[in-house]
């Protein structure tokens, strides 16, 4: 059987409800969803997290999913969990800094996250801009063409290629230092 | 699918590059990369994932669940409809056009008189009268005698009280 239709029969068994399908799809894409969490947060517990939501979210959205790439559209969904994380983290930060005393266990767990260990891969990431790191971790990990991530990003193929091409060149300059 | 996979790289850059440029710039993709090749990202450990399995089984458990209640409402929604018309209709049919009811001012005592042939001669004459009656209350129900409705059936009424106590009295 062909990996498409292999994997079409996958999302047909999701759709329906079963229990096997999602954790046949967990078996197939856990390990680069939490590589793409984790190359944006740098964190493993964050990405722990991230990554639970995103399996449990896909049990209601799998019926919004109409055909096409599938890594593509399960990469938009991972990346709206990202989002969703990001505003919770400003959120919880302004509320660090308004009431300071009342969450300070949360001031504590946000000081473990900033020193987790982190390679220098990451460290170096942190260099690029938000959006360049974005498109370089985005195509590395969800495996889909440039067509599609500039489908994703609602911007010209062109664009999307300039921008990876700088951003990859400036990490291996970095990495190189 | 669309993957990367099958995507032609070079086939792409040449579309929108010269082929020296292109070249070069396949070359510093590739090599930019394979520096994330080289630093691996940590994996999911196992008990992540068996939580992560878990958590689904319960969250189809909860979809299915709400579809059975959505489901349970829906029909029940349905039954509660279908009563309302049911309801609706046989009111519909209980109240049908009015019908002159002539049994009433028949006096029992007709049915249970011996004496047959006169009971029959005085039946026959209020029957007729009745009919008679009748057609003028229609008539004036449907406004064709022109008159005043309301004083018109008042003195029908009046008349139909007379004949009654008339056939009492004998």
């Amino acid at each position: 059987m062909a990996e498409s239709d292999h994997l079409a029969q996958i999302v047909n068994g999701c759709k329906k409800g079963d229990a096997g399908s999602f954790s046949q799809l967990v078996d197939m894409y856990a390990k680069r969803c939490y590589g793409y969490f984790y190359r944006l947060t740098g964190s493993r517990n964050v990405s722990d997290d991230l990554l639970g939501e995103l399996f449990v979210k896909l049990v209601e959205k799998i019926s919004s999913y109409k055909g096409g790439c599938f890594e593509s559209w399960l990469f938009t969904v991972a990346s709206n969990v990202f989002h969703d994380h990001l505003r919770e983290k400003q959120r919880q930060e302004r509320l660090l800094n308004a009431e300071k005393r009342q969450i300070e266990s949360k001031a504590t767990e946000a000081k473990q996250y900033i020193n987790e260990r982190i390679d220098k891969l990451q460290e170096q990431l942190g260099r690029l801009d938000a959006d360049t790191r974005k498109l370089i971790i985005l195509r590395f990990y969800s495996q889909v063409s440039f067509k599609e991530i500039a489908a994703m990003r609602l911007e010209p193929i062109g664009t999307t290629l300039s921008k990876l091409h700088r951003g990859l060149k400036k990490l291996r300059q970095l990495m190189e230092q | 699918m669309n993957g990367r996979n099958e995507e032609n790289l070079k086939k792409l850059l040449e579309k929108l590059l010269n082929s020296e440029d292109a070249e070069q710039f396949e070359r510093d993709v590739l090599e930019g990369e394979q520096i994330l090749r080289e630093y691996s990202a940590p994996e999911p450990d196992k008990q992540l994932i068996a939580n992560i399995k878990a958590d689904i089984a319960r969250a189809i458990l909860r979809k299915k669940t709400r579809r059975t209640y959505y489901e349970a409402a829906v029909a029940a929604a349905a039954v509660i409809l279908l009563a309302i018309v049911g309801v609706k209709l046989f009111k519909q049919n209980a109240t049908k056009p009015e019908r002159f009811v002539a049994a009433s001012i028949i006096p029992a005592a007709v049915w249970e008189s011996e004496g047959l042939a006169a009971d029959d001669e005085n039946i026959a004459a209020l029957t007729a009268e009745i009919e008679e009656v009748e057609s003028e209350i229609l008539a004036v129900k449907s406004g064709e005698n022109g008159g005043n409705g309301l004083t018109d059936l008042e003195k029908l009424e009046m008349e139909l009280v007379e004949i009654n106590s008339s056939f009492w009295e004998g």
